[in-house]
């Protein structure tokens, strides 16, 4: 048991890829989105930082002028007084230090030790495993050292809170979406399914185009390809039945010769009688068992059965031994048969195929021509090509007639032969298989029949 | 009887030849539609056998130009095409009757019989004439109740004068009934068989009119 072949579904991998695709976009958006937010919050509360720092700096300078020295140390100042203002305004602290060493005043949320090391402008800090953003000032020797500071915390929350917001909505809309894409997806292959039930439900016999007025753009050209395939069928199917029944035609009339002949045998009051219509029963036979061969020959040719083994084979060799095996034929209605003498001519193809040729090209003009006359066969190997010529001195063909002799069980009637009609069939699938073309035309001296075949030049080896 | 036989197969041609002729029918054997039209047109034949394929001219043409030349023969067409559109075609064209291949020759004869029995009024198929029985089929002949032997030649011969008995028919016409192309005919032959004739039934049953030929009365004795 082979496993079978692992199917995709249009569906499923459609609702995959557009899902994919739609989250990817929101989530470059999100974070291109986060990180505009990170850095316009940095620089708000950066610059809100500085402004806190220049307005305790404006205040402090008086203050601490007025102050005597040597005054108490690390005074606290309640700041929730000031900056009840704003839910993030508690989290800002400052500290004022005398030279950089002595903390004289502070926000009583604010760290202990000195909130950066830093002296000037922007800089960050850890204190207590928390992360700050520090904003320092001071004007020189003998002036405050102010820093004000912030936790990172309120940033991070802000811009959290933002991201949390562009996200939210994607969460909700994701299924929302693939139930649309799932519907409409399903609405799009609907064409397909009702193709698909269509070509189930009809019988092997059915080869009718199919209805393809409602196939989108994208299915149509699968519905004519479809239907060429469907009209080849059916030409092939034809062509099939119509030699079955030509076949079993062609094989009443030697059956009724053969009954007739056997009933008159049957019927006789006399030897010579008997005798007369018993050799007819036997030739009856013989020509139907004649009928019978060629048409297993034509099938065995049918188109997509390439012939059996292939191989460089020399035609004229091929040509004597075929007309060594005619001779008998021939010498009963007193016929020559020459082969013109020449050098090989190598062609590739199969050999039995070749000599069934032969010997139908050979057989043919024996038939038709009249007693005591010459069979000629050329072979002529050139450059480019291998020629092959069956010349009789019989009546000829007249040129409409040259068309119609391909056809399978047509007979030139009024020749009293009776062949099977199928010879020049045989020859012509014969050709086709191997590439060649076959052509008919006078034979010589406007007389008589020439069927020429010319084969490719063989590749050379 | 006289039959035309219209057929392009040489084996078949003679074997129907040859068993009609021994069913008791003189059969003239063409080849193609030519050779047939040119013989319907020279002898008066009984019946005409006409295969369909045949060279030069069809079965079917034959058929079209002998029924538009105004000739009644009856004709029995033979073939290998049994469709029914090809049949319907063949007696719409004018055959009397249609036999497909392969066929039974004893039907055939039979068939022949039965066209020319139907073509001359005769419903029965075994003639009388007074005491005198004559059955085509089976081939035989009586008289006054006892059977009597008969040759071919003078079955044919015998039923030739009681088919169109009443009438006076010529040796040559007789001839052209019972003897087929080909066939040795001897300068007598038909005085000899009417001698056996005479000998075998009874002397005065055919009448002999002089120099015109021969009668066999429709009531014997009148």
């Amino acid at each position: 048991m082979t496993k079978p072949p692992r199917r995709f579904s249009v569906k499923r991998r459609l609702l995959f890829m557009l899902l994919a695709a739609v989250t990817a976009a929101w989530l470059i958006t999100v974070l291109m989105s986060y990180r505009d937010a990170r850095r316009q919050v940095d620089a708000l509360l950066d610059a809100h930082l500085a402004q806190s720092a220049a307005l305790l700096a404006a205040q402090v300078g008086e203050e601490f002028h007025e102050r005597d020295e040597g005054e108490e140390e690390g005074e606290e100042i309640d700041a929730d007084d000031l900056t009840h203002l704003h839910q993030y305004s508690r989290q800002v602290v400052f500290q004022i230090w005398q030279d950089g060493r002595q903390l004289l005043l502070h926000s009583a949320n604010a760290p202990r030790e000195r909130l950066a090391a830093q002296e000037k402008g922007f800089s960050d800090a850890v204190h207590d495993g928390e992360r700050w953003r520090v904003f320092s000032l001071w004007s020189g020797a003998g002036r405050p050292l102010i820093q004000v500071g912030e936790r990172h915390e309120v940033r991070d929350r802000i811009v959290g809170s933002i991201t949390r917001h562009l996200l939210q909505p994607l969460l909700i809309a994701l299924p929302g979406l693939a139930v649309l894409i799932w519907l409409g997806v399903t609405r799009a292959l609907k064409p397909l399914t009702v193709l698909s039930a269509q070509i189930t439900q009809r019988d092997s016999e059915n080869l009718t185009p199919l209805e393809a007025t409602e196939a989108p753009v994208e299915v149509a050209p699968l519905v004519e390809s479809l239907n060429r395939l469907f009209a080849r069928v059916r030409a092939s199917l034809d062509d099939e039945r119509r030699f079955t029944a030509d076949a079993a035609h062609e094989l009443r009339t030697p059956l009724a010769a053969l009954k007739v002949q056997a009933q008159v045998a049957q019927a006789a009051t006399t030897d010579s009688e008997r005798r007369r219509a018993l050799d007819n029963v036997i030739v009856g036979c013989d020509r139907a068992a004649h009928l019978v061969e060629q048409l297993l020959t034509l099938a065995r040719l049918e188109p997509g059965r390439p012939g059996g083994h292939w191989q460089r084979c020399d035609l004229r060799a091929l040509a004597a031994a075929t007309l060594a095996e005619l001779a008998p034929l021939a010498l009963r209605k007193h016929i020559e048969l020459e082969l013109d003498p020449g050098p090989p001519a190598p062609v590739d193809g199969n050999p039995d195929l070749l000599r069934i040729l032969l010997r139908n090209l050979v057989d043919n003009a024996v038939r038709y021509s009249p007693n005591s006359r010459v069979v000629r066969l050329v072979v002529t190997p050139e450059r480019t090509r291998v020629a092959l010529s069956v010349t009789d001195q019989g009546p000829g063909l007249a040129p409409e007639e040259r068309e119609k002799v391909w056809r399978r069980f047509y007979r030139i009637l009024g020749s009293g032969e009776t062949g099977s009609g199928l010879g020049l069939s045989i020859v012509k699938r014969i050709t086709d298989v191997h590439q060649a073309t076959v052509s008919l035309d006078e034979g010589d001296h406007g007389q008589g029949l020439r069927v020429t075949v010319i084969f490719r030049h063989p590749e050379p080896a | 009887m006289r039959l035309l036989l219209v057929e392009d197969d040489p084996l078949l041609g003679d074997g129907v030849q040859a068993g009609l002729g021994q069913a008791g029918f003189a059969v003239d054997w063409v080849r193609d539609g030519v050779a047939g039209e040119l013989a319907l047109k020279t002898e008066p034949y009984a019946a005409v056998i006409l295969d369909l394929g045949l060279p030069r001219l069809t079965g079917l043409e034959l058929l079209g130009r002998l029924r538009a030349a105004g000739n009644a023969v009856p004709v029995l067409i033979l073939t290998a095409r049994d469709a029914i559109a090809d049949r319907v075609k063949g007696l719409d064209r004018g055959a009397d009757d249609y036999l497909v291949k392969p066929f039974d020759l004893n039907e055939l004869a039979a068939r022949l019989r039965a066209l020319i029995r139907r073509a001359r009024g005769e419903p029965a198929p075994v003639m009388r004439i007074g005491a005198l029985e004559l059955d085509a089929a089976a081939h035989r002949v009586s008289f006054q109740g006892r059977p009597v032997e008969l040759s071919p030649r003078e079955f044919a011969l015998l039923n030739e004068l009681m088919w169109h008995a009443g009438r006076v028919l010529s040796r040559e016409q007789l001839e052209r009934q019972i003897y087929a192309w080909g066939e040795e005919v001897e300068s007598n032959a038909i005085e000899v068989h009417i001698h056996h004739l005479r000998r075998k039934l009874q002397p005065e049953l055919i009448r002999t009119i002089r120099g015109v030929g021969y009668l066999l009365p429709r009531e014997p004795y009148d």
